[in-house]
């Protein structure tokens, strides 16, 4: 068997490759919806197979490794910090295919309004989920705080989405399965930041040893 | 330190506890709506950092049993099933305060129609918690079989009122606020039965030691 660290260094690489795969279905789920794209729409539905194959690849590794090798400390909390990353990584691809869902049941039906607040809400939570990846490979707790910063702005949009649609249902009734779906994707986007949030906890409680999800760390 | 056997049956009672009071969640969430009752949605809400808590010393406890005690095959399956149905029942709670949020709103509202979906289908998510949690402390694969088929009527009944609603709204534009509370409600109903498949799945790689998502294809070797 291999050396420990390079087993460790191949679940990071693993963690990583399935991250840049999630990343481009997020982003491509997306501009499917902003593009009325088919194309784009089919090549997220493509990769996910490949995602979810990734995460029963990352998770036996992981498993494995806690197994067979007995960490302790910092190694441990790596390797628990990699499952639920690994989650996280996974409901995001999820998300990203909820996404190209309701992006092709709006291609099949006339634009109701442009999209503004959307690709500027997928823009935010791209970039959490590309910084919070970064925060956990580089142990960087101050980019990790970043992520959680951001997470507030990504409510903020999907508050003020979801009234916009409510009042244009309101003067609209034949506009309101459209509004629907841009709500839901809207929700899914917000879904998607939630996750990046996650994994930004994670490398603060890997980084320090601290647990700060929920907001417990001012208690220590 | 204690026997591991004992660490392992406190962490089944917490995990336990932790799900009736999510369970309790969810049924009072929607009993709330129903009876249009305010105090007792903020009493859902009230329990939030309870649960937070819960899952926060259950990945503590997991983590410590996992580092000091270096379990092999099946103990450590159970432990990181453990990880995972936590985070699982945790998202649950989260889902019940957003049912108990949208409550509150509807309580501010006029009611649009009688709810009959809605209070079925929480009670065949209920159900089907308590079913996983019962089929994960027991490991057993069959009785987590059982669940699937309550998912895909939880599925159903959401497409129903997602259809029955918008139909609603095209009708009477001055509902479509609370409509399209109800149909998130439904929606997050249908969420917590997703999470429950996701235990009876877990349940079934700890009975079988096969990863139920992938069919029958063996796991390394531990």
């Amino acid at each position: 068997m291999r050396h420990f660290i390079e087993e460790l260094e191949d679940l990071q690489g693993r963690l990583l490759e399935m991250g840049t795969l999630v990343e481009s279905a997020i982003h491509n789920s997306v501009r499917a919806l902003t593009e009325r794209s088919e194309a784009l729409a089919q090549q997220v539905l493509g990769n996910e197979d490949r995602i979810n194959h990734l995460e029963i690849e990352i998770d036996d590794l992981a498993v494995r490794l806690l197994a067979l090798q007995q960490p302790m400390a910092k190694d441990l909390r790596f390797l628990t910090a990699a499952i639920k990353i690994n989650t996280d990584l996974e409901r995001m691809g999820d998300l990203a295919v909820n996404i190209v869902e309701r992006a092709l049941a709006l291609m099949n039906r006339p634009p109701v309004k442009p999209l503004i607040d959307i690709p500027q809400m997928a823009r935010t939570a791209e970039s959490m989920v590309r910084k919070s990846l970064d925060a956990f490979v580089k142990r960087e707790p101050e980019l990790a705080r970043n992520v959680l910063l951001s997470d507030d702005t990504v409510d903020r949009l999907r508050d003020s989405i979801h009234t916009e649609l409510i009042s244009f249902m309101q003067e609209d009734p034949d506009a309101i399965p459209q509004a629907l779906d841009l709500i839901l994707v809207a929700r899914h986007l917000e879904r998607i930041a939630d996750h990046a949030t996650n994994i930004a906890e994670d490398t603060l409680f890997l980084v320090k040893g601290v647990d700060v999800r929920h907001h417990l760390e001012r208690n220590y | 330190m204690r026997h591991f056997s004992i660490e392992l049956e406190e962490l089944n009672e917490l995990l336990l506890r932790m799900g009736s009071l999510v369970e309790s969640s969810i049924r009072r969430s929607v009993q709330s709506l129903v009876d249009r009752d305010k105090e007792l949605a903020k009493a859902v809400m009230r329990d939030e950092p309870t649960i937070n808590q819960m899952q926060v010393e259950v990945d503590a406890r997991t983590t410590r049993v996992l580092a000091l005690n270096q379990p092999v095959a099946r103990d450590l399956r159970f432990l990181t099933a453990t990880l995972k149905i936590n985070t699982d029942l945790e998202r649950m709670g989260d889902l019940a305060v957003n049912i108990a949020e949208r409550a509150i709103d509807l309580i501010n509202r006029p009611p649009i129609r009688p709810l009959e979906d809605i209070p079925r289908m929480a009670s065949l998510v209920q159900n089907m918690l308590l079913k996983s949690l019962e089929a994960f402390v027991k490991v057993d694969a069959d009785l987590a079989q059982t669940i699937f088929p309550a998912d895909d009527e939880v599925d159903a009944l959401r497409d129903k009122v997602y259809t029955d609603l918008v139909a609603f709204m095209q009708n009477d534009p001055a509902s479509v606020p609370t409509a399209v509370d109800l149909i998130f409600v439904a929606r997050n109903l249908e969420r917590i039965a997703d999470h429950s498949t996701n235990i009876a799945e877990d349940v079934i790689f700890l009975a079988k030691g096969v990863d139920f998502r992938r069919a029958v294809t063996p796991v390394h070797p531990v």
